[in-house]
């Protein structure tokens, strides 16, 4: 499958310093999975690649820290950069703040699927719009 | 019907992409809160604070979340300072941008979907 990234992109920041989290991995809150801190593909694993369940641990740049909820925070829509790129839209459960985190190599290709169809699924989607084309 | 109710109903406001000029209150009576022609929204709400926001740039429309009860979202991130909102759509929201958001994460998947066939 070609790549579809033909401009190289601002490189991520890296973590130059690690909070409180000696150990290499991290247990997810939604599905208690063990998950490793490498991620492929990505300088910052922070959701689950099983259930794509994160933690509202950061306020604005990756790995701050600096927000207080540590709220669940579940996956509710893709969106994709005009690079191709897929957005996770993670949502707070406890404090309702949104997020986009980009997925890594590793997440769960059906879970992402099934998030991206969910519109489509719907009954009321409004066929018309497309009937008109 | 008070001076207050008149100026929700006939009170309008000009689109800052398209410059349509769309009357305030939505179908159902509610205000809007983005443009019924090209989706995008203003960013005039502090959502961490909850009073009114000082960043009051554009806001573009970048995705579509269905919440349980099936009601779409439209998923809004201001073009100047990144925060991400969620707004539920009206009834005259163009449907064609709508469906195009919808369907534009299965236009570029990251992933071959060939292999979901066989599920």
């Amino acid at each position: 499958m070609p790549r579809r990234k033909p401009d190289p992109r601002r490189p991520q920041r890296r973590k130059d310093v690690r909070h409180g989290e000696p150990g290499d991995a991290f247990r997810c809150v939604g599905c208690r999975l063990d998950v490793p801190v490498l991620a492929p593909g990505t300088a910052h694993r922070n959701h689950c690649p099983h259930c794509l369940t994160s933690l509202h641990v950061d306020h604005r740049v990756p790995g701050d820290r600096r927000a207080g909820c540590r709220g669940r925070m579940a996956a509710l829509s893709v969106s994709v950069r005009h690079d191709g790129e897929w957005l996770i839209i993670h949502h707070c459960q406890s404090c309702g703040g949104l997020s986009a985190n980009r997925i890594a190599g590793d997440d769960n290709a059906l879970a992402l699927l099934r998030i991206a169809m969910r519109p489509l699924s719907d009954r009321r989607l409004p066929v018309n719009a497309l009937l008109t084309l | 019907m008070s001076t207050n109710k008149i100026r929700t109903v006939t009170d309008t406001f000009a689109c800052v992409r398209c410059g349509l000029t769309v009357a305030a209150a939505g179908p159902d009576g509610t205000r809007r809160n983005h443009c019924p022609s090209c989706l995008h929204s203003l960013h005039v709400l502090d959502r961490a604070e909850g009073g009114p926001s000082e960043c009051r740039s554009r806001m573009t429309p970048i995705s579509i979340a269905v919440l349980r009860s099936g009601d779409w979202m439209i998923i809004h991130r201001c073009t100047r300072c990144g925060e991400l909102t969620s707004n539920p759509i009206s009834g005259d929201d163009n449907q064609l941008i709508l469906m195009r958001m919808a369907v534009r994460p299965l236009a570029q998947p990251p992933f071959p979907l060939e292999t979901f066939g066989d599920l």
